[in-house]
């Protein structure tokens, strides 16, 4: 799974880390506090214009301290009416009108996508979860937006704001309103996709006598008793090879990511053969990931690996047979966690060939454990052959023979928790590419559908967001611009990075007129523009718009960045720690996004 | 609606001085998208409402009555000048907690029902749950719509919509309502029941301010009105004041002979007949409104002669 935007531990996040960067809290308070005087000096300057500086610090010191006042006194009764106004208002737009397009959705996965494709669930997931989140996003884009600019035209509202309403109230009843039909919304579609799911990925297999054919035990068996092996019979468009123990038990090979457990039961002097529920097709591991380092050919340490010319940076290459290799550090394992006596790694290396040698053939590489107190002290784990896309999975027993002595991985290399996995490539001018989550320890598998659950909170998360915005930005626009604008909020927020990468500088290419400059050159993106007057007007307004961009960048959320159905649909356990993070996220939007919608709606008259 | 006695103020009862609803200089101006000057809706409005007493607003359209209902609801924020409701600024919203509102047309939630709709604006008071029971089951029976308080809003005919908009503006018991236009839509028999709700509320005591075009149900209900023209205040006063005639005076009598109405007061004294009244004569309010209003046209910006007579 590839994992881009990496996030520290919580802590570290909120407040800081040791090396000095500014944690979240603290850049969210200087952020917030910069929009704050920009946005009451650009008041009060546009107040000025209108009514006199005098009058115009007057206005804005009353607003500010009525928006505090009605904050401070909010009351929950008048709240909850106003969200329980917006539930039967969503519900009388028709809103459940979501539900019957997602029965479409499982309809058109049930009837046309093939069960027996490599790997159905990955298929089933990622559909499920990029329609529920489409559509969770796209009712509470329209709802939020259009809901109070039509209270407003149809005058209903002038019955609300003549109660002793407060605008807090108002814009807290809308969004939890609003929050509370969307959740409706995607419990029953989480509910109804994860009964899909189970019920579609549920299958067993036949297998009879006819099936089996008795052997030898096969060479390196820890017994010498006879085997049966054989084919189940298809279903679901794929069969298993079995090895069944001379009791005719054992568990089936692995077909469509997932075995099956096969139980011989004897009854009335008859075998039968019992297939159970297919194993390991729905999961969600919880790895513990490593930093990782490079040596470059040399065998000198570097941050970064070789660069093959990828356009994407995300994975870094090290060279076959030479000194290059990549380090994984790993930190704070503990016996304890791998009760099983074994260690379990796996590893997803990409392989960069500049000759195609035996195509059919992984290209060899070795990994080597090593205490990084003592990089004297290793042990080798031998030769492997990097299978690519696919998850290449290793045991590593906690006690091993080393050069004829009993060695314990915790005792002789990693004393503190701590343990180095180097990998090199041994064929010449082949590569190897990765990146940090590339290689992790399995520290266990965790449910599937708690991971699932918490695909779909981070899709509520989103929802939260889309919603907080759309009301804002209906408290001052009339609906459909409201929607609009909630829109543009919506995709610009997925192209945060980019716009960050334009303003400064760093997307390869250049801005949209150094871009076109290029097109139309036929210039390559990484060679210097000729210099002109065009050119240097071009490059001039590009570094204007990228200063928009960068402006724009920290005002949006990042909506890519709270994408999690990756982990669900690869099968890795959603980390608490980065659901904490997007929590706190959310919240940091949120808070400023819900007081200036209180500002835009006490300044506004509702009337006209 | 239920048909309700007629409470009357005593005569010469003494009306309470303290001012609910006060204007000073209050003025609006109308503004396009780049802030420029659209329209002039008031201007510089001097208004007292005393505790007790039903005011009517009048004038013809874009007057600027409903302007001014706004500006002390605060729904719309005044150009310059004060609008004062209890003391306290048209923008604060604690006022609203004495205030109760039946706007020009009934803007309620077609998806509520009534008892829905009754319970939603109490839940607005911050009313207990028994509390907004027990006073939307009273409302809907005193407004005479028990019979379908389960039906959705978006089913009623415009006079059940009023009723339960009046319902829906009395569920604070409030000490002041605002009533814009409150006899629109209804039928003759709910018109007249309209009109003695308002007169039992000014003698529950409290105060009313109404806007009407209906000249009739002011003139029969209003303790004093005022008349706007183009943003101006053009008459002021108490309606029996207002619509006395000047300079003449009418003799109501009654038991006399042809004869007798020769020499109207010495023929009455000499025929031993009773006297009932020797008062100014009275217009109609109708033919009141339409003089200021031809008079405000000839003369634009100058205030109604009749303001000076001090007859407020």
């Amino acid at each position: 799974m590839d994992i881009e935007k990496q996030f520290p531990p919580f802590k570290e996040w909120l407040l800081g880390g040791e090396a000095g960067e500014l944690g979240a809290l603290w850049a969210w308070l200087l952020g917030a506090c910069a929009l704050l005087v920009a946005a009451m000096v650009a008041s009060w300057v546009f107040g000025t214009f209108m009514h006199g500086p005098g009058k115009a610090g007057d206005k804005i010191f009353k607003v500010l301290t009525g928006t505090l006042v009605d904050l401070l006194h909010t009351s929950p009764r008048r709240v909850f009416a106003l969200a329980r106004l917006a539930v039967k208002e969503s519900i009388r737009k028709q809103a459940v009108v979501g539900l019957a397009v997602f029965v479409v959705v499982l309809l058109r996965l049930a009837w046309f996508v093939d069960p027996g494709r490599t790997d159905p669930t990955r298929v089933y997931l990622d559909e499920l979860l990029w329609w529920t989140s489409l559509l969770v996003l796209a009712l509470s884009l329209l709802l939020s937006a259009i809901s109070l600019p039509a209270d407003i035209q149809n005058k209903t509202i002038f019955t609300i704001v003549t109660k002793p309403v407060r605008s807090s109230e108002i814009v807290l009843g809308r969004i939890l309103g609003f929050v509370a039909t969307g959740t409706f919304l995607l419990a029953v579609m989480g509910l109804m996709s994860f009964w899909f799911v189970t019920r579609m990925l549920d299958h067993t297999h036949d297998l009879t006598h006819d099936d089996l054919s008795t052997t030898a035990a096969k060479e390196g068996a820890e017994s010498d008793k006879l085997v049966r092996g054989g084919f189940t019979e298809m279903a679901r468009g794929h069969m298993h090879e079995v090895d069944l123990d001379d009791e005719g038990n054992g568990v089936t090979k692995k077909a469509q990511s997932h075995v099956h457990r096969v139980t011989a039961v004897k009854k009335d002097g008859r075998v039968t053969y019992e297939i159970g529920p297919p194993e390991g097709e729905w999961v969600a591991r919880v790895p513990i990931y490593g930093k990782l380092t490079f040596r470059d050919r040399g065998g000198n340490p570097t941050e970064v690996g070789t660069n093959v010319g990828n356009e994407w940076l995300y994975r870094s290459y090290i060279e076959g047979a030479s000194k290059a290799a990549a380090i994984w550090t790993f930190s704070d394992l503990r016996r304890e966690d791998f009760p099983d006596g074994n260690l379990i790694l796996e590893l997803n290396i990409r392989v960069f060939r500049t000759y195609k040698g035996r195509i059919d053939h992984g290209v060899a590489g070795r990994m080597r454990l090593v205490n990084p107190k003592d990089p004297a002290v290793y042990h080798d784990l031998g030769i492997f052959f990097a299978k690519e896309y696919t998850l290449d999975r290793h045991e590593i027993p906690l006690q091993f023979d080393h050069e004829g002595n009993k060695w314990d991985l915790f005792r002789d290399l990693a004393p503190d928790g701590e343990l180095n996995i180097e990998l090199r490539c041994l064929e010449g001018s082949q590569y190897f590419g990765m990146a940090k989550p590339d290689m992790y320890f399995l520290k266990r598998e965790g449910l599937p559908w708690v991971n699932y659950a918490k695909g779909h909170f981070s899709i509520w998360l989103r929802m939260v967001l889309v919603t907080t915005f759309g009301v804002m930005f209906s408290t001052f626009l009339s609906g459909p611009v409201a929607a609009l604008a909630n829109l543009a909020t919506l995709i610009g927020g997925f192209f945060v990075e980019m716009m960050m990468r334009l303003g400064t500088g760093e997307e390869i290419g250049g801005g949209a007129i150094e871009s076109f400059i290029r097109m139309v050159q036929h210039d390559p993106m990484q060679s210097k523009l000729e210099s002109s007057i065009a050119t240097s007007v071009g490059l001039f307004l590009d570094k204007v718009t990228g200063g928009i961009f960068i402006v724009v960048s920290r005002l949006l959320p990042d909506f890519e960045a709270f994408g999690t159905s990756h982990f669900v649909r690869d099968g890795y356990d959603i980390p608490a720690n980065l659901l904490a993070i997007h929590m706190v996220m959310v919240l940091g939007f949120v808070l400023p996004v819900v007081l200036i919608a209180c500002v835009l709606f006490k300044v506004r008259e509702v009337a006209k | 609606m239920q048909s309700q006695a007629v409470v009357t103020a005593p005569p010469g009862a003494t009306v309470p001085t303290d001012v609910v609803i006060e204007t000073r200089n209050l003025s609006k101006i109308y503004r396009d998208f780049w802030g420029r000057q659209k329209v002039r809706a008031l201007k510089a409005l001097d208004l007292e409402i005393r505790r007790g007493e039903i005011f009517g607003l009048l004038g013809p359209n874009g007057s600027g009555k409903t302007t001014t209902i706004k500006l002390l609801l605060g729904l719309l924020f005044p150009t310059s000048g004060q609008a004062l409701v209890f003391g306290k600024d048209a923008s604060e919203v604690t006022k609203n907690e004495r205030i109760g509102y039946l706007p020009e047309e009934t803007y309620l939630y077609r998806f509520l029902n009534a008892e829905e709709t009754l319970d939603f604006y109490g839940r607005l008071f911050d009313m207990p749950a028994a509390m907004r029971r027990q006073r939307a089951a009273r409302l809907i029976e005193d407004v005479g719509l028990g019979w379908a308080k389960r039906r959705q809003l978006k089913e009623y005919s415009k006079g059940m919509a009023r009723r339960i908009g009046l319902a829906q503006a009395l569920i604070n018991d409030p000490e002041l309502i605002v009533l814009d236009e409150p006899t629109t839509g209804l039928d003759p028999i709910g018109c007249r029941e309209m009109k003695d709700l308002i007169l039992n509320l000014r003698a529950q005591g409290k105060t009313v301010l109404m806007c009407s075009h209906l000249l009739a149900d002011v003139q029969d209900v209003c303790d004093r009105i005022a008349i706007l023209h183009q943003g101006d205040l053009k008459e002021l006063g108490r309606v029996d004041s207002l619509l006395k005639v000047r300079g003449e005076t009418a003799i109501r009598a009654s038991g006399l002979s042809e004869a007798a109405q020769q020499e109207i007061r010495d023929v009455i004294a000499r025929h031993q007949g009773q006297l009932l009244s020797m008062d100014n004569p009275t217009t109609t309010l109708e033919e009141l409104f339409l003089t200021i209003v031809r008079d405000s046209e000839a003369r634009p910006g100058r205030r109604s002669a009749s303001l000076s007579d001090g007859r407020s």
